[in-house]
């Protein structure tokens, strides 16, 4: 690390107390399974030997929020559902990354309806978004990398920005508001 | 009776378990490792949606028929082009596609009349993970080069 780096005897190993940490975090991040829907089943086959989740440590799926470091969203969250999805996020200990996994928790899915929340953004912040219906276990584990890549980048002591998309609408595609003004 | 203390003493069901492990050991192991390996897909797997060119000459298939936005039950594609003079076919202006409702149904690619080369098909592509919402609006150059896969770092 920088200007102290090879200045000691051999066996000594310099760092910052950022990376250490975040080296920790990062290697061992305990999910809690929230399954909904059918992408707890491509949850369940990740955690499962052939793809293994293990080999990214975080293979300990645990029933109980306070013991947890990571909520993969798996499924349609519905508007009774959310604020269940909000308490549980609410009990698990700092720190806590979200994934977002499929495009029900996304963005809703298939299913723009008054029963659905759409997008599971609007009650918690998400850090990673996998797409797919359902997300391949390998599309899982790539969003858990890309979840090690972003932990990697934070800071310790300094809390990340957290955005909940409370209020915000849908991204517009350009070509809706050109030639049809809009979703309806 | 006898037997059972027998069996009790000499642990006959615990070598019967440990034989089993014994006989699995030598096997490969089943695991898939994945960042280093992948998978090949099964031919009617769908991905993430793509446009396709003309092999050879790199041009524009798609004829901007709007077939595909007129069929995605979710109305997630939006494109749009313009005709230019001496060209037969439209230019494709912009193609959009929102990908995070996108359910992966097919229906788009399915419909595109192009021929021999369909414009739109559903790609092998299924690593999609993005840090926010907007960039799952996928525009047109990445519908042609497809998302970019980040490699694992650690």
């Amino acid at each position: 690390m920088g200007l102290i780096d090879h200045k000691f005897e051999d066996n000594f190993i310099t760092t910052s107390i950022d990376r250490v940490l975040n080296w920790a975090r990062e290697s061992s991040i305990w999910p809690m399974g929230f399954g909904l829907a059918c992408c707890a089943i491509e949850m369940m086959a990740a955690s499962a030997s052939r793809y293994d989740i293990a080999r990214f440590g975080a293979e300990v799926f645990r029933a109980s929020p306070r013991q947890s470091d990571l909520m993969i969203v798996a499924g349609t969250v519905t508007k009774k559902m959310a604020p269940v999805l909000r308490r549980l996020y609410d009990q698990m200990p700092e720190p806590k990354w979200v994934i977002s996994m499929g495009s029900c928790s996304n963005a809703g899915g298939p299913f723009p309806t008054y029963s659905v929340l759409q997008g599971v953004d609007k009650v918690v912040p998400v850090d990673v978004y996998v797409s797919g219906c359902p997300p391949r276990p390998e599309a899982l584990l790539y969003g858990l990398m890309r979840l090690q890549d972003k932990i990697r980048k934070e800071g310790t002591v300094l809390r990340r920005e957290r955005v909940i998309m409370a209020n915000t609408s849908e991204p517009v595609l350009v070509g809706d508001a050109l030639s049809r003004g809009g979703r309806s | 009776m006898i037997l059972k203390l027998l069996k009790t003493i000499f642990l006959v069901d615990l070598v019967k378990g440990l034989w089993v492990t014994l006989k699995y050991t030598p096997q490969p192991a089943f695991t898939f490792q994945y960042p280093a390996e992948r998978r090949p897909t099964a031919p009617r797997f769908r991905g993430v949606l793509r446009l396709q060119t003309e092999p050879g000459t790199g041009a524009q298939t798609c004829i901007v028929c709007d077939q595909c936005a007129k069929a995605c039950p979710d109305d997630l594609i939006a494109l749009g082009g313009h005709r230019e003079p001496g060209q037969k076919i439209k230019v494709l202006d912009y193609f959009d596609f929102n990908l995070s409702r996108c359910s992966f149904c097919g229906l788009c690619a399915e419909v595109c009349p192009t021929k021999p080369i369909k414009a739109l098909i559903m790609s092998e592509d299924y690593e999609l993970g993005s840090y926010n919402r907007d960039t799952q609006i996928l525009r047109v150059d990445q519908m042609y080069d497809g998302v970019p896969i980040e490699q694992y770092t650690h």
